[in-house]
């Protein structure tokens, strides 16, 4: 592959550790601003927030909807925006206000997608969704450490999984992307992806015989090629979702291109790094 | 691949495996045409089948005491303190059908005698599952196509949320069906099929969950007539003569019209009206389970539809159904692309039609036995898709692996040290498959409705791979490079 020329053995441990460990740290600086400051990692969405969301086809112009609209609490600058396709949100409004917008909507767009949810229900849906996250990761590092029985490798495999969902999660809120019921699963999908590839290098590393340098490039080959095959599929994804204006697909696969990018630093510089580390240490005693 | 490769690839019960699942997964989609449209036997979700839904939050609460009184009296206290339905569902646990903060039941527990012990928005099990059969009961009998209604219960076995999902609806319409009450009557019989009215549904103000009575051991419904209600119901049992013949005379419940229960005056019941109105009434359905599954439905239909316990609606949404059609063509669209995509990735790198052919074979046989097990336990919605395309990208990770495992060093290995090669490569794959299944885990367990269908596929797809077609691909792969 050409368009990127990276040497696993030609960096000592530190070398490989340093850029992530200072990415790491500036992710999460930021999502710990953001839990100060909105009370969650990443700016919520409608799933977490409450509000409620039309996604509508039309060839009015901004402007028009806008006007369309006034009686109501409509968010602005809207989002979307793409080919002829709107997301509209709205803060959380009375059942009442409610009802007159979704007749509102249904007679002048009979076409768009509504979805409401109450400001508690939000409430509910967050901490369930946070919940699912801490044990997913609890429980992932636990199989890791059953797997590989060795505290250094196995803490390499669980911190790189975290500094994915991490960062990840920090370079979604710079982007814009809010934390939905969507983009959580996105996010422990990315628990499943980043393993996948750090268990590779870790078995190829450890169980295999012969010099070092030559397993960890097999293992960096093969690496690689699995990663980018799953980019692929997920780019694949990510247009049509786009093309089609599926925005609940479009989310998901954003964060899964974005996981998948990072996960290819952490992999290939955290978690080989401090498995290199720990492979010298214990061939030189 | 000459003939007797495929011959002898065909004995081994792993591709055979495959082959089988595959051909059978075909027939349970059933692909095929209906109305000049193709159609499948996938169940979709709302998403993509055009639909409205509604999430109802309960308004009641769980509440744990702790109390020195016995049970009852404590019980008793707090219902009327309360002015609410109170119900024991577990030892040392309360329904209360009315929804109170914390500190408000705190105060009440206490000044009744007790100690509020742990509080949670919700409703227990049993009274979850009442309200999903009379949601059901109402949907069925208002003919709507397609209704499901399920319960979110939290970890803890409590019930906070009722999800109502109505296909070809739209939103307004179906605000209007849950929250639409049945008009219920009571009418008597005057002579031979003639009956006049008696009273209707307002004239009831509770209704009782079916009890048994001891001495019979009959099963029966308790309802609690208005005074106004008591009092028509006296003149007309006297009026009709039914007091004194009751058999010819019998009251007939109507819901919407229809004859939901129909008795003759209890000779007990008889006398009493004979001396005063009576308020407090029971509809017996005699003994046995099907009598209490008659008095079940007759609890319902006595509510006419009315739920046991207050709700709101705490989210709801729609999608038309062109939407949705446009969304399932964009997802068979994204389908097939990632196919394609993977596809050129894996032939990029291997250069090799033998390898890369069984590879992408592997993957779409793996796609199909999903879908063909999802047509049994789990609507596709647009998570779930996404689910499916993720597990197509670990799918062919995972196939990538063995194949580059077994091509160590670019020799074909002898057929022992194959197997040794091909065991660590199923090794790596099963340690990170345990990974994405416990990961996925909490989303299965959990209220996030909506990401059961991606948990659910994804974990499902995950099984599938480890379980039958990675091994298949192992053989395959080796009977192929060992020519």
């Amino acid at each position: 592959m050409g368009f990127f020329t990276y040497d696993v053995n030609r960096y000592t441990p530190k070398q490989m550790v340093v850029i992530p460990a200072i990415i790491l740290m500036v992710a999460l600086a930021l999502l710990t601003y953001n839990i100060a400051t909105i009370g969650l990692p990443v700016e919520p969405g409608l799933d977490f927030a409450g509000g409620t969301a039309v996604t509508l086809h039309t060839t009015d112009t901004e402007e028009t909807l806008i006007s369309t609209f006034a009686a109501y609490p409509l968010i602005t600058p809207l989002q979307g925006g793409q080919s002829t396709g709107y997301y509209l949100k709205f803060e959380p409004m009375s059942d009442d206000d409610l009802q007159s917008l979704i007749a509102f909507v249904n007679e002048r767009y009979p076409d768009a997608k509504i979805d409401q949810i109450g400001e508690t229900f939000g409430k509910t849906l967050q901490q369930q969704a946070l919940l699912a996250l801490a044990i997913s990761f609890i429980g992932m590092s636990i199989v890791v450490f059953v797997a590989f029985r060795a505290v250094v490798p196995s803490f390499a495999v669980v911190l790189s999984a975290f500094a994915d969902i991490a960062v990840t999660a920090a370079v979604m809120d710079l982007v814009g992307i809010p934390l939905s019921l969507g983009t959580t699963a996105a996010l422990l999908m990315l628990i499943g992806y980043s393993v996948d590839s750090d268990i590779l290098l870790t078995t190829r590393v450890l169980k295999r015989k012969g010099k070092l340098e030559e397993r960890f490039a097999g293992a960096y080959r093969t690496g690689i090629i699995m990663t980018t095959t799953t980019l692929a599929a997920i780019a694949a994804m990510w247009a049509v979702s786009f093309l089609g204006q599926i925005p609940v697909i479009m989310e998901i696969s954003s964060v899964l291109l974005i996981g998948l990018a990072v996960d290819l630093m952490n992999t290939w510089m955290t978690n080989a790094g401090l498995l290199k580390w720990h492979v010298q240490r214990s061939e030189a005693r | 691949m000459r003939a007797d490769d495929v011959k002898r690839l065909l004995r081994d019960w792993r591709v055979l495996l495959v082959v089988i699942l595959t051909i059978a997964s075909l027939i349970a989609i059933f692909p095929h045409i209906d109305d000049g449209k193709p159609a499948t036997a996938l169940q979709f979700g709302l998403d993509l089948e055009g639909g409205a839904w509604l999430q109802l939050e309960f308004k009641a609460v769980i509440a744990g005491f702790d109390t020195d009184r016995p049970v009852q009296d404590f019980v008793g206290d707090l219902q009327k303190r309360l002015d609410a339905e109170v119900y024991l569902v577990e030892e040392n646990k309360l329904e209360i059908r009315r929804l109170y903060t914390e500190p408000e039941l705190a105060s009440a527990f206490s000044a009744s005698g007790g100690q509020l012990v742990s509080y949670e928005q919700g409703v227990s099990r049993a009274t979850a599952d009442d309200v999903k059969r009379i949601l059901e009961d109402k949907l069925n009998s208002l003919g709507t196509r397609d209704a499901k209604v399920n319960t979110l219960t939290s970890l803890s076995g409590i019930a906070r949320y009722v999800r109502v999902e109505l296909a070809g609806v739209d939103m307004t319409t179906a605000r209007d069906i849950v929250g639409k009450q049945g008009k219920f009557e009571i009418r008597i019989v005057t002579s031979g099929n003639q009956t006049e009215h008696v009273l209707f549904g307002d004239a009831i103000t509770s209704v009782g969950v079916p009890e048994r009575d001891p001495q019979q051991g009959t099963w029966g419904v308790p309802f609690t007539l208005s005074d106004e209600g008591a009092a028509a119901f006296r003149r007309a049992a006297i009026d009709h003569n039914a007091v004194n013949d009751p058999d010819n005379h019998e009251l007939i419940m109507l819901l919407d019209n229809r004859s939901v229960y129909s008795a003759p005056l209890s000779p007990d019941l008889a006398n009493q009206l004979r001396s005063g109105p009576v308020r407090v009434l029971s509809a017996s359905t005699g003994a046995g389970q099907e009598a209490l599954d008659r008095a079940m439905a007759l609890e319902i239909h006595l509510r006419a539809g009315a739920l046991p316990v207050e709700v709101s609606v705490a989210g709801s949404g729609s999608v038309p159904a062109s939407l949705g059609d446009h969304f399932k063509t964009m997802c068979l669209y994204a389908g097939i692309l990632a196919v394609l995509t993977v596809g050129a990735v894996v032939y990029f790198r291997y250069r090799e039609p033998m390898v890369v052919f069984p590879m992408m074979a592997i993957n779409v046989a793996e796609i199909i036995i999903l879908l063909g097990i999802a047509r049994f336990i789990q609507q596709l919605d647009l998570a779930a898709i996404a689910g499916i395309i993720a597990v197509l990208g670990t799918g062919i990770d995972q196939l990538v692996v063995i194949t580059d495992e077994v091509l160590h060093e670019g020799r074909v290995p002898s057929p022992n040290l194959y197997l040794k090669r091909l065991s660590r490569a199923l090794g790596i794959i099963v340690v990170a498959a345990a990974t994405v299944v416990i990961a996925m885990l909490p989303l299965v367990l959990m209220d996030l409705s909506t990401l059961r269908g991606f948990a659910i596929v994804t974990i499902i797809g995950v099984l599938i791979g480890v379980l039958v077609t990675r091994p298949a691909y192992g053989r395959i792969i080796m009977t192929i490079l060992s020519r």
